[in-house]
């Protein structure tokens, strides 16, 4: 079972699965093996970003470096660029993103993955992902500035 | 209260949110163009305090709520009140089936936001026909 990391800022509370690593943009990255990393948004990016409306992953069979573009999602604020945060090819889509993007605002870590790569080179990249904890106090430096701009 | 008023409109309350902007004005072109004879607007803010009126206009009509985003605090509330929704609209629903009507601004919406609460707006009175035809 996924354990959770979690951090409250105001009165926003994130929560941060330890099982994977995040691509400091706050994308998650979760090695399944044989070469297959499943990517996702973390629940800080979709609580910032809102209640999506749209999602759009590239297509099973595109090539992507790490930090490309591989997917672009839409919401009710703002228009979010979805950085890759491993090297490879897509080989997977959520297939239910098409129907119900909202998956992605009720449940980041499980239902509302974005895709699966395969990996080209998952030990280089990982070294260049922050681990939960790091992300969570990457979050914190964050949240807290946005909390004192406000 | 007009006896003619059958449907109530119960708009998102949301201070500060395009969406919620967006589902106010859809709510007041329902009932003061579309359909002014047959539909009323009640605040949410009045139905979360118990206000009696605002409780009763509600309870002897059916209900469609429009909410702003997922939250669904309009809907929530009203149900919360222990009142029926007849019928319940998202502006995120409406904008997922128009994606070129993207709105922005909160005092003030831009064109794309305005074209939204219209067509919008048009649902519900759609809705509001649908409801005034059934109740009779």
């Amino acid at each position: 079972m996924t354990e959770f990391l979690e951090l409250t800022v105001d009165k926003f509370t994130f929560r941060f699965a330890t099982d994977r690593y995040y691509h400091p943009e706050g994308v998650w990255a979760l090695p399944e093996g044989e070469g297959r990393v499943r990517i996702g948004l973390s629940d800080f990016a979709q609580q910032s970003g809102g209640d999506v409306a749209f999602a759009e992953v590239k297509p099973v069979g595109t090539a992507v470096a790490f930090g490309d573009e591989v997917a672009s999602i839409e919401t009710m604020k703002t228009d979010i660029v979805v950085p890759a945060p491993v090297g490879g090819t897509v080989v997977e889509v959520n297939p239910a993103l098409e129907m119900s993007p909202e998956a992605i605002n009720e449940d980041p870590y499980g239902e509302g993955w974005l895709a699966v790569i395969a990996a080209t080179d998952w030990e280089a990249d990982r070294a260049r992902l922050l681990d939960a904890q790091a992300y969570l106090e990457r979050v914190r430096e964050v949240a807290e500035e946005e909390m004192r701009k406000r | 209260m007009s006896p003619n008023r059958r449907v109530v409109i119960v708009p998102c309350s949301g201070i500060g949110k395009t969406f919620g902007t967006v589902s106010r004005e859809a709510a007041y072109t329902v009932v003061e163009d579309l359909r002014p004879d047959t539909t009323e607007l009640v605040a949410l803010s009045l139905l979360v305090l118990g206000d009696e009126e605002a409780r009763a206009a509600v309870a002897g009509h059916p209900t469609v709520t429009i909410d702003g985003c997922r939250l669904a605090c309009a809907t929530k509330m009203v149900q919360e009140s222990g009142l029926p929704v007849a019928r319940s609209f998202t502006v995120l629903d409406a904008f997922r089936k128009h994606r070129d009507l993207k709105p922005e601004g909160i005092s003030s919406l831009n064109p794309e936001g305005q074209k939204l609460a219209r067509v919008l707006a048009e649902e519900v009175a759609e809705a509001v026909e649908e409801l005034g035809k059934s109740e009779t």
